[in-house]
């Protein structure tokens, strides 16, 4: 080595300059070299020695005498902070705070209370579900193994090697399977749609206003306005009229629109004797339907009955969206909630 | 709708020389007029975050007709809302429950001399039908199939002694129906014994 045969002086010259060389360690402070007083991991005092607040104890001053009484005026609003009007992208500099935060512009307060029926189906119906569809395997049991729907492309010619399997026959929407019921994939409300359709409100718009009403009060949602997707003669419809209201209600109120539904409305329909047993579409929603003269039922409406025009009050039908997977396991749900079927059932 | 989506829509012609894409693909604007070709730069327009409307919800309390309360959130302004008629006093959830049934009230008699003078003709339906609803409320009736299915049970322990082993359990081909799906009436048909 060349190197060696320098004299040390030397070396540091001919060595390359690093940019990466250390610091001289005498000037570095480390965070971690200081280390503060030791924390204990035991606090010394007890929180029984706290003096306990008796409600004579505090004394709150009016705040309408305690505002009149400052000297200098609070900050203007104006100081606050606002959230940003406009969502400009991801990339933009200035971000709107998420929407779970209270100062954004789309917070939406709640929960406000734990519906009756959410709290019966995380006591009881999951449980029971999970009961009813138990099935032993003696351990050792070798698994089913799972039914394959697609076709395979044949082997004939190299031509479709690689290729993806081919779709089912027969059927285009290719439906999940049903799985086994565990206790992470039990059948549960997922949302609630209710849609009402008034043709009438083509000819006399008063007839949306009356819809949206009922809506918005039987379902505690605003409710948006649907059009005609294909115009009909023979209905009188044409491509783009306004005729109908939909809302589609999630979680806490899903489930007391439900509650509702099952033990207030049902019951008090004349000759009722439970949902079709053909309904459900194939993939565990199903759905259900009210006639006119039952849309009285709901307390809502109930209460100022008088004010709406009869005759403009239509029907809705509700779509019950679950996590099930079949009709079978969203049937085992509704029974489990309190609706009754009747007819044949299909699944 | 469509103006909302950044990508629908053309982007202005940019004359500011810090664009990367000026110095990259030059514009073709010549002094003829010919309109540029379409840039391939995507645009992403502000949003508005529009508040969110919701109606007004008032906490009520609901009584059912057996007296039991509990609350509900809903955008009726009553503070109570009594009902007379739900779940606890129907026959469909109840189908057990004697009273609810509708027993036709014939003190006088007189519905027995109709029948007397003009024969049952006009009733002469099924007698099952007028025993029992035709529905049958899975929430409701536990205690009646239970009651069913312990004198099935009862019988099919007689039966099953000379047919089976001892190991048969009566209460496993239910539990087995609920998950594999057996349809109904197949269910039935091996719920009951043989005769």
């Amino acid at each position: 080595m060349a190197l060696r045969e320098v004299p040390r002086s030397a070396r540091q010259l001919l060595k390359q300059p690093s940019a990466w060389k250390p610091s001289v360690t005498s000037l570095s402070r480390c965070a971690s070299t200081e280390a503060g007083p030791a924390v204990p991991d035991v606090e010394t005092e007890s929180g029984l020695m706290t003096p306990i607040v008796e409600r004579e104890g505090i004394t709150i001053m009016d705040p309408r005498k305690r505002a009149s009484r400052r000297e200098h005026e609070l900050p203007h609003s104006r100081y606050r902070y606002h959230p940003p009007k406009y969502d400009r992208g991801p990339l933009h500099p200035i971000q709107p705070p998420p929407s779970s935060d209270p100062v954004a512009r789309n917070f939406t307060p709640g929960p406000f209370n734990l519906p009756r029926l959410k709290q019966t189906y995380h006591s009881t119906i999951a449980s029971d579900i999970l009961t009813l569809t138990y099935q032993h395997k003696p351990p050792g049991t070798p698994e089913k193994p799972e039914r394959i729907r697609f076709r395979s492309w044949g082997d004939e010619t190299p031509y479709m090697e690689n290729r993806p399997k081919r779709g089912p026959r027969g059927a285009e929407v290719l439906l999940p399977l049903e799985p086994d019921l565990n206790y992470h994939n039990l059948p549960a409300l997922k949302a609630v749609h209710v849609a009402m359709y008034a043709p009438q409100a083509k000819k006399n718009p008063d007839h949306l206003t009356v819809v949206k009403t009922i809506m918005q009060t039987i379902s505690g949602v605003r409710p948006t306005i649907t059009h005609v997707r294909q115009s009909v003669a023979q209905w009188h419809v044409v491509k783009g009229d306004r005729t109908g209201v939909k809302v589609t209600m999630k979680g806490n109120q899903a489930y007391e629109f439900m509650d509702k539904v099952i033990h207030l409305v049902f019951p008090k329909i004349k000759e009722w004797q439970g949902i079709k047993g053909t309904t459900g579409d194939g993939a565990g929603n199903l759905a259900f339907g009210l006639e006119p003269q039952d849309m009285m039922h709901f307390p809502e409406v109930e209460a100022n009955y008088s004010s709406y025009p009869q005759k403009m009050i239509p029907g809705c039908r509700v779509y019950v969206e679950t996590t099930a997977k079949s009709d079978r396991h969203a049937r085992l749900l509704f029974g489990a909630l309190g609706i009754p079927f009747y007819g044949k059932l299909v699944d | 709708m469509a103006s909302r989506l950044p990508t629908a829509l053309p982007r202005r012609p940019t004359t500011s020389t810090l664009s990367p894409f000026n110095t990259l693909a030059p514009q073709t604007t010549s002094s003829t007029g010919i309109i540029p070709t379409l840039q391939q730069t995507q645009t992403r327009n502000a949003t508005l975050i529009r508040r969110p409307k919701r109606p007004y919800t008032f906490t009520q309390v609901i009584q059912l007709s057996d007296g039991s309360a509990y609350t509900m959130r809903t955008c009726s302004p009553h503070s109570l809302y009594k009902s007379s008629k739900d779940t606890r006093n129907h026959v469909l959830w109840n189908p057990s429950e004697k009273t609810l049934k509708n027993i036709e009230v014939d003190e006088a008699g007189k519905l027995a001399a109709f029948r007397g003078r003009y024969g049952r003709g006009w009733d002469a339906q099924s007698p099952e039908v007028e025993a029992r609803p035709q529905a049958a409320a899975p929430g409701g009736d536990a205690g009646n199939k239970g009651g069913d299915g312990k004198k099935e049970a009862a019988k099919a322990d007689s039966s099953f002694e000379e047919k089976f082993d001892s190991s048969y359990d009566p209460l496993g081909n239910l539990i087995s129906q609920y998950s594999v799906g057996v349809p109904e009436d197949k269910a039935a048909k091996a719920a009951k014994p043989k005769k």
